[in-house]
């Protein structure tokens, strides 16, 4: 589970006239993941699309425009439609979608083109409106120029100035303007005109009176959009009709012509292909079989080699490196896009996902750690669960969902608190649901023998054996992460380099923790500083050995990167610290709900609960984001720095996806 | 006691604060960087999350030193 899968590299060589029926056969068994056969082979090429390709491309063409034309998209719960019943009817189908939609597209395409048009005329008309004359008069003139466009200032007084002959119309806003000058004064006029902001509009080549233009144009747009809904109606109808068909149709094409041009990532010669492919070792007896079965002993194939663990950093280039399957069985592997994430584990690492999935959660419970509010998170996590179908939404819904039944486990038991206020009666005075619903709710259940307790420590009052608890955590979870980080290194280079490069800090963080707690006595319990003590003899030799492991390693950075282990162990505090801030911020609102504006009584209890309602929804948006966040964060930095490296090439094997299709 | 208390809670505000504020610098800088990686290329997301809250262990000192001195003071 927590190594990727034993990969062996394959050869595969046939002659052509079986390349059809064997890329079938690689699609069937979906566990070969191909790799791209190198250009420059001596001997070989690249091979050549199957014939279907062609054919099937331009249908898939066809088809995908008269899709855009529809507007078909993608669709859910539909029901998928037999392949041989698809292949019988597909070319008369597309045959007839063509002929029924593609009038109606035309002319709708004819009535949208003259809209446009008429849109243009009536821009330019619209501005002649104003002014009262036909738009003959503005043209055919010998010795008259006519100057017509929008003007900023009223240029009319300063006209009156310097020119002898003219005539100005108006609209009424003064803002449109047509100029009827004599020839021989017309750069006069046009000068004065750009000085008043003129932008000309060119009188439209049309006759009449402008307003009844303007009617008409109208009018015919009205009844052109009427034609246009008419027209969409239509094509609405259509789509409902044949989108099923369509979507399969299309489907079914691309699988066709995905698998026709397979052979572009495979070796030829003349009469021969030739395959490289990474398969699973427990996958590659069923492989062989298969092949054994379909085609006896007309294709040869072979283990090239069986890819080691160990070692592989750096002998190998890129294009040979061995994909990386991860299997996690259910619910671990709704987490591996958290991994994913970051990066795909290489081939040769442990893949981190199952020990995200145990420690995220706790840390989410414990940031938050509020019945009140895991049980939202848990029927959201549920519903997103049951409704998301993209990574990112489905990987939010995981981590609300086991997130949230850690806060209820968390905030039942350990801190016992609902919506920021306790079950049971506090020493502190504070309003708890016991004095809200005036009931006596116990700090411990009795179950025979076992006492479960409702509420051990309250996050603000308990902070130290809060925060204390936090770096215990931290210290597990690096201590975890050492211990990966050892395993890793031991697959890859042996046990003797992990030693100096793990062993080395474990021994620092056993060491380094060991003193810590011989020194909190010390310091916090004022006991007196005994040299002799156990935890003081073993921390102090602990750590030296690992200085002097580190230091043999990897030289003097040790020492320097020592502060840094202090700093990871300290940034757990925040485990405590979230739930603190949670836990002020509810009592705020709670104070200010009920004890401030609620004995009111009246409309102030409902104020009240609004208050209530609004700042509590507030804290569960802020808990997702900082317990969500803070949570990952402590993985992927605190965590993963100390033995995940990331980079390994996904295992993408040849396999077929079929949503409204099916094969018989 | 109310003069040791008024400054243990300025120290403690003092503590939060600042180290509030050199996080904030610190993120503002990675954070630019990190979106502007991503939007070259979206599979960042992981490293630039990873990156960007990095010097958010800042705060966290901070916070740790404030609830420290609180305690002495209740």
């Amino acid at each position: 589970m927590l190594l990727p899968e034993q990969m062996v590299r394959v050869l595969v060589v046939g002659s052509k006239d079986l390349l059809e029926r064997t890329v079938d056969l690689l699609y069937e068994l979906e566990c070969v993941h191909l790799i791209d056969f190198p250009a420059d082979e001596e001997g070989f090429t690249l091979g050549s699309p199957l014939p279907a390709a062609s054919d099937a491309s331009q249908k898939l063409l066809r088809l995908r425009a008269m899709q855009k034309d529809l507007g078909i998209e993608e669709m859910k719960g539909i029901e998928p439609i037999r392949i041989d019943v698809l292949t019988r009817e597909l070319d008369q189908m597309i045959e007839s979608l063509h002929q029924e939609i593609s009038d109606v597209v035309e002319s709708k395409k004819k009535i949208e083109l003259r809209l446009s048009e008429l849109e243009q005329e009536r821009k330019n008309i619209e501005p002649f409106v104003g002014l009262p004359l036909e738009l003959d008069l503005y043209r055919g003139y010998k010795s008259l120029d006519v100057f017509t466009g929008y003007v900023k200032l009223d240029p009319e007084g300063v006209l009156r100035e310097s020119i002898e002959k003219f005539e100005l119309f108006m609209s009424k806003d003064g803002k449109f303007i047509a100029l009827f000058v004599a020839k021989e004064e017309s750069e006069e006029a046009q000068r004065i005109l750009v000085q008043h902001g003129f932008s000309e509009v060119p009188v439209p080549l049309k006759s009449g009176k402008p307003d009844r233009i303007l009617e008409s144009i109208v009018a015919e747009e009205e009844t052109l959009r009427k034609s246009i809904a008419d027209l969409s109606e239509k094509l609405e109808k259509l789509r409902e009709k044949h989108a099923t068909f369509a979507l399969a149709a299309e489907e079914h094409l691309n699988i066709i012509v995905q698998k026709a041009e397979t052979p572009l990532r495979l070796g030829a010669s003349v009469h021969s292909f030739i395959i490289e492919a990474w398969v699973p070792e427990r996958n590659f007896e069923q492989l062989k079989k298969a092949f054994d079965e379909n085609f006896g002993e007309r294709i040869y194939i072979e283990v090239l080699e069986r890819r080691e663990r160990k070692g592989v950093d750096g002998h190998h280039e890129e294009e040979d490196e061995a994909p990386v399957k991860i299997e996690n069985p259910k619910p671990f592997n709704l987490f591996e896009y958290l991994v994913e994430l970051i990066s795909t584990p290489k081939y040769n690492e442990l893949d981190p996902t199952p020990l995200i999935s145990i420690f995220f959660p706790i840390f989410f419970g414990l940031m938050v750690g509020d019945v009140g509010y895991g049980i939202p998170f848990v029927i959201l996590g549920y519903l997103g669960l049951k409704k998301c179908t993209s990574n990112e939404w489905r990987t939010i819904a995981t981590m609300l969902f086991f997130g949230g039944i850690f806060t209820i486990i968390f905030g039942l038991f350990m801190f016992g608190e609902a919506f920021g206020l306790h079950f049971a009666s506090s020493s502190h005075g504070e309003i708890t649901w016991s004095s809200l619903l005036g009931i006596e709710i116990p700090h411990h259940i009795e179950l025979g023998a076992l006492s479960i307790p409702l509420g051990l420590y309250s996050k603000l009052h308990d902070v130290k054996i809060l925060l204390y608890i936090s770096v215990w955590i931290g210290i597990i979870h690096l201590f975890v992460g050492y211990v990966l980080g050892f395993i890793n290194v031991t697959i890859r280079h042996g046990l003797k380099h992990a030693v100096f490069e793990k062993l080395c800090w474990l021994l620092i963080l056993i060491g380094a923790v060991m003193l810590g707690l011989a020194l909190l006595d010390v310091l916090v319990l004022s006991k007196p500083l005994v040299m002799t003590d156990v935890r003081m003899v073993g921390g102090l030799v602990a750590l030296v050995i690992g200085i002097i492991l580190g230091f043999k390693g990897e030289g003097a950075s040790v020492v320097l990167e020592l502060p840094g282990l202090v700093s990871n162990i300290m940034s757990y505090s925040r485990l405590a610290a979230i739930g603190m801030s949670k836990a002020g911020m509810a009592l705020a609102f709670n104070m200010i709900a009920i004890e401030m504006i609620a004995p009111g009584g009246g409309v102030m209890i409902a104020v009240a609960f609004a208050i209530f309602a609004v700042g509590h929804m507030m804290i569960f948006i802020l808990a997702v984001i900082s317990a969500g966040l803070h949570g990952i964060r402590l993985q992927y930095v605190e965590f993963f720095t100390k033995f995940y490296e990331g980079g390994g090439l996904k295992f993408n094997p040849l396999r077929i996806r079929r949503k409204y299709t099916m094969e018989v | 006691m109310a003069i040791e208390a008024g400054l243990i809670a300025l120290g403690a505000g003092l503590a939060v604060g600042l180290a509030g504020l050199g996080a904030g610098l610190a993120e503002k800088d990675v954070g630019t960087a990190a979106v502007g990686a991503m939007a070259e290329n979206e599979k960042l997301f992981g490293k630039g999350l990873v990156l960007m809250v990095i010097p958010e262990t800042i705060i966290i000192f901070g916070l740790v030193m404030a609830i420290l001195l609180w305690t002495k003071m209740v």
